[in-house]
């Protein structure tokens, strides 16, 4: 009975989930206080089952189909941060979402989401887990939906593309089911031969879409748009990192025997430095403060794969650990672009600047947690990334290259962010601005501090890490302390320093924070790829619908061409006939009489 | 105690024109329909009517040589629920006792007329009944005394002539061959016969008149005209089942009883019913007027039943009595409808007419069913009749009229839905924003009429036992 414990993660959620949408319109204090207990119990749950180890099983559908979880030091680590993340932002939402509309449906989303989210964690048979995967594209799609009257493109944008890459999981789970005769995840161990490569590849399309990776990710962007900003800080910035990286390190350290120098390593590797370069350069641009975050992340997903993809203890550590870290700084970096939003009434850059006098707190989290995405020691993303560089360096310099030159990136990104909001002239407009309330700030605050725990006492995220891989991997290393190679750390601080560099001469240049990076952006070649971006020339989501226009203008054409033919062929020679034929009943009894008298001597000459 | 089914007429129509006029013009009509209520009830309960064995007695004065398969019950149920229908509508669109009861002697006698050629089994008595019933119709069609109607009614008098003639001579050529008029002798001899040149001459001529009978392309002249110029209830009569029976039903009797299916027969068959079906069908689709459109349907719903006759095979012939059942139901009703729609506008231009399903919802909706059932739209009978058909041409390899009977059954649909959405849907017209429901003596008839599509269609395999299984019996008999 003691491990029927382990439902209480997705029976809470999703039981408070329902009761939100019981209560009645106007009960506003009703639904906040539903969400804020059930993420509170759901904390309290997830704290109680750290540490322990359960196998549930119940039968199910047969035919190997059972509804098995299985909680141990990996999938309890997620379903920690998972409930940490949903108390913090539910707290943060109580605030922020309080004036905002359909408030009902986001809290009643919100929960399922928890629930759902731990569902996938759990599960222990693929098919189970495929089931709360594909609840959480409708929930999805529902917190999109609700965001503002335009965002139903961008919902249905979203829900397509993560579900042609749900599809490809879909696909790849039955393959693997049928690679390996079972579906239960804690027994799969595939090797990665012709057959198990697809399902390998397969799967982890649907793990790095989940995660945000190129080329599954355009939507973040305009949901940073459409969608409630909490929605933003829990979906995209720590939820689906979380279950993404979690499947993908599952499906490669424990169902497939992924090795270093495999082509499928080498591709994971490529998706993950592609991922980065691009979604930063994409982000250096943006004018938008949701945005630009949106881009990020994207862009940090790619150390995570890189991270994994490269199989070497060093790079997966570091891949999870920057998993955690970029959850917890992108998450507050959202929480710090909703204050912005909520005090200012804009997120766009160019009316914002000088608020940070203003805004102190939110500022300071800023700073910390945009230090800890640059990379800067000794915050926890310095940490993360030194270890992913670690492991790129060892499988190709190009990979090393491409993690160091987002790395600049990142940092010219986040001075030109902070700059551009929190410095700079105040204008007339933000003469007024006050800091946002207590409830706002405080799950800011536990994150940036998280942030600073993370770095200087790393070895309590990496200790927690390490079981995961196992003693076998781990081989009697251990990763957590000051990175061991010291060139690493002074190649990073080099390139930081040069961003700092790039952004105190583009200021000088342009006289602005806003336009520090101008340099880059109408550089030659780049200004013309930018501008073919921002129209989403290259967005894989808007050519694959003018593929799909194309198909249906041919298919309309061959429509219209059937069409003719029943609608004017068929019935313009039809009604031909039908003249002909009333022309010649002239109501002349003489000529029906003819008419029978050639029929009988027809008749008969036949007959005869 | 079928010979009951023609003397319970015959005296009846003595027994009104005895001197009593007053009084039985009072009951002619109550009279006239519980001999009809009397036969479809005979048909349907035959073990209930054991006291007509007395009836027999008195027969056995008259000599008629009677024969009733499961063939001459479904004719006779058929008769009988048309004739009802039309003494409905008769009394429903005419006030006048004296033309209801002129009316209801007329029908006692077509009633007499029909019932005789289809139980009769020799073919002079055929004759003499064909001719009963031909010479009713002609005074029925004229009944009215309105010019147009005289006008079709001489069509069919002059094209009936000239069967009438073509057909008796036929039955002399035939006593001449065989020295008997019985279907079984003439059949015989025909087999044994040599001379092959008049008996291809003979029956010739006879189809020619079975087909002028039943109205086929190109022997088909005078229907719209007669249909169309006739008063709603003889309309119904005629094209529900008088021309059922003298034309189609004495076809299938002969060409089943007496030539057999050879060849050459078949070859026609198939040929003439495909030509009909494909006409008729293209004709009706230019039409205004409802009943001429009605009136070339029939021709083209005509042609599926010869042409299902034509295959042959015992499938086809069940498919194509079925569909003569069928016919009579869906086009008798969609007739009451036609009159419904005229009498209570007063016009049958479909032009002129315009969203009455609002006004008429009982008489819009039984028309669509008819319509439907028409078309050969599942789960309606008229479905499951055409599907026979169909099946039957296919499995028996005349593959290409097949394609032409499920073509022409789009055509069907095509105008019987521009029928229904030009009358019944659409925006209602402002002259006719008065129109009611019609009478009860419409609408009854086409609630049940509208009952017993959709019951056969969806009982449909206890039918098939009850009623098509035995027909397969009569082939060749």
């Amino acid at each position: 009975m003691q491990d029927k414990i382990i439902l209480l993660p997705i029976i809470i959620p999703l039981f408070f989930g329902l009761m939100v949408f019981t209560v009645p319109k106007g009960f506003r204090a009703a639904k906040e206080t539903l969400a804020f207990l059930a993420t509170f119990l759901n904390l309290l749950i997830a704290i109680a089952l750290f540490k322990s180890n359960i196998s549930f099983s119940l039968p199910w559908a047969g035919l190997g189909l059972e509804f098995s979880l299985r909680l141990y030091n990996f999938s309890a680590f997620i379903i920690l941060s998972i409930a940490t993340f949903g108390f913090l932002i539910a707290l943060y939402s109580i605030v922020f979402m309080r004036d905002k509309p359909s408030l009902k449906q986001f809290y009643a989303y919100f929960l399922i989401t928890l629930s759902l989210a731990s569902g996938v964690v759990l599960a222990d048979n693929l098919v189970i887990m495929l089931f709360f995967w594909e609840g959480l594209l409708l929930t999805l799609f529902g917190m999109i939906y609700i965001g503002k009257k335009e965002a139903f493109k961008t919902a249905t944008k979203a829900f397509i593309i993560v579900g042609i890459a749900d599809l490809c999981l879909m696909v790849g789970i039955a393959l693997t089911g049928h690679l390996s005769g079972t579906l239960a995840i804690s027994q799969i161990n595939l090797p990665l031969d012709a057959l198990g490569s697809i399902a390998f590849i397969l799967l982890m399309i649907g793990a790095i879409s989940k995660a945000g990776s190129m080329p599954f990710h355009s939507w973040i962007p305009d949901a940073a748009i459409d969608a409630p900003l909490p929605f933003m800080a829990l979906i995209p910035a720590a939820f689906e990192k979380l279950l993404g990286i979690y499947f993908l390190t599952r499906i490669s350290m424990d169902m497939f025997r992924l090795t270093a120098g495999s082509w499928v390593s080498v591709l994971l590797m490529s998706i993950g430095a592609i991922t980065i370069i691009l979604a930063v350069m994409m982000a250096l641009i943006q004018k938008d403060y949701k945005k630009l975050l949106s881009y990020h992340a994207i862009s940090q997903v790619g150390y995570m794969i890189l991270g994994i993809g490269t199989a070497l203890p060093v790079g997966i550590i570091g891949g999870l650990f920057h998993m955690i870290n970029n959850a917890l700084y992108k998450s507050c970096l959202f929480l710090t672009g909703g204050s912005v939003e909520k005090s200012t009434g804009t997120a766009n850059l160019e009316q914002l600047g000088g608020i940070g006098v203003k805004m102190p707190v939110t500022f300071a989290c800023f700073i910390i947690t945009a230090v800890s995405i640059s990379g800067v020691p000794p915050f926890n993303g310095f940490f993360s990334k030194e270890l992913v560089y670690d492991a790129a360096l060892e499988r190709g310099l190009i990979f090393y290259l491409a993690a160091v030159v987002g790395s600049f990136f990142t940092a010219a990104s986040f001075l030109k962010l902070g700059h551009a909001a929190f410095l700079g002239k105040l204008s007339e407009k933000n003469k007024s601005v006050k800091e946002v309330s207590f409830a706002m700030l405080l799950p800011m605050i536990i994150i940036a501090l998280l942030c600073v725990i993370f770095g200087v006492f790393n070895s309590l995220p990496i200790g927690l890490i390490q079981p995961i891989l196992g003693k076998e991997r781990l081989a009697g290393h251990n990763y957590s302390g000051f990175p061991s190679n010291a060139w690493l750390v002074i190649i990073t601080i080099i390139v930081l320093l040069g961003a700092l560099l790039n952004h105190i001469w583009g200021v000088k240049n342009k006289g602005s924070g806003l336009k520090a990076v101008d340099h880059i952006h109408y550089a030659p070649v780049l200004s013309v790829i930018y501008d073919r971006a921002e129209k989403r020339f290259f967005d894989p989501y808007e050519i694959g619908v003018k593929i799909a226009h194309g198909f249906s203008r041919i298919g309309f054409l061959f429509d219209r061409g059937i069409d003719w033919i029943y609608d004017n062929l068929t019935v313009k020679l039809t009604f031909a006939f039908t003249d002909q034929i009333k022309k010649l009943h002239n109501g002349n009894y003489s000529t029906y009489l003819i008419w029978s008298l050639a029929g009988l001597v027809l008749i008969i000459i036949f007959l005869i | 105690m079928y010979s009951s089914l023609i003397l319970l007429p015959f005296f009846g129509v003595i027994v009104l024109n005895l001197p009593f006029r007053a009084l039985m013009k009072k009951c002619a009509f109550w009279l006239c329909l519980s001999i009809v209520l009397f036969q479809i009830c005979l048909i349907l309960f035959p073990q209930i009517c054991c006291f007509s064995d007395k009836l027999d007695a008195l027969g056995s004065f008259f000599k008629f040589d009677f024969a009733v398969d499961s063939l001459s019950r479904v004719m006779l149920f058929c008769i009988g629920i048309v004739l009802f229908t039309a003494l409905f509508v008769q009394r429903n669109n005419c006030e006048d006792e004296d033309k209801i009861f002129n009316f209801a002697n007329v029908s006692l006698l077509i009633l007499c007329g029909m019932n005789g050629v289809v139980m009769v089994k020799d073919i002079f008595s055929l004759y003499v009944f064909l001719e009963i019933t031909a010479v009713s119709s002609f005074i029925l069609i004229a009944f009215n005394k309105e010019s147009v109607a005289f006008e079709g009614a001489f069509k069919y008098i002059i094209l009936s002539a000239v069967a009438t003639v073509l057909m008796l001579a036929a039955i002399a050529l035939f006593l001449v061959i065989s020295g008997d008029t019985g279907f079984s002798a003439i059949s015989s001899a025909l087999k044994v016969s040599q001379g092959r040149f008049f008996i291809g001459f003979a029956v010739g001529i006879f189809l020619c008149a079975c087909f002028i009978k039943s109205g086929l392309v190109p022997f088909h002249g005078w229907v719209p005209d007669a249909y169309s110029s006739a008063p709603a209830s003889v309309s119904v009569l005629l094209a529900g089942v008088v021309t059922k029976t003298v034309g189609i039903y004495t076809l299938i009797r002969i060409v089943n009883s007496i030539f057999g299916f050879g060849d050459p027969i078949k070859h026609l068959l198939l040929a003439v019913g495909a030509i009909s079906i494909v006409v008729g069908a293209l004709a009706a689709l230019g039409q205004k007027d409802i009943k001429r459109m009605l009136a070339y349907s029939s021709i083209s719903q005509v042609g599926y039943i010869v042409i299902g006759l034509g295959t042959g095979t015992a499938l086809g012939l069940t498919g194509a009595i079925f569909h003569l059942f069928n016919h009579s139901i869906f086009k008798s009703l969609l007739f009451v409808n036609s009159a419904a729609v005229e009498s209570e506008t007063g016009t049958r231009d479909m032009d002129k007419l315009s969203g009455l399903a609002k006004k008429m919802p009982l008489t819009g909706i039984t028309s669509i069913l008819g319509s439907l059932s028409c078309a050969g739209i599942p789960p309606l009978a008229g479905f499951w009749s055409k599907l026979i058909i169909i099946i039957a041409l296919w499995v028996s390899g005349f593959r290409g009229y097949a394609i032409i009977a499920v073509l022409a059954s789009v055509l069907t649909l095509a105008y019987f839905l521009s029928w229904q959405r030009s009358v019944f849907f659409g925006i209602l017209k402002e002259d006719l924003a008065n129109v009611k429901e019609a009478g009860f003596g419409l609408v009854f008839p086409a609630l049940i009429l509208a009952v017993i599509i959709v019951g056969v269609g969806i009982f449909f395999p206890l039918f098939i036992n009850s009623f098509a299984l035995p027909i397969e019996n009569i082939l060749g008999g």
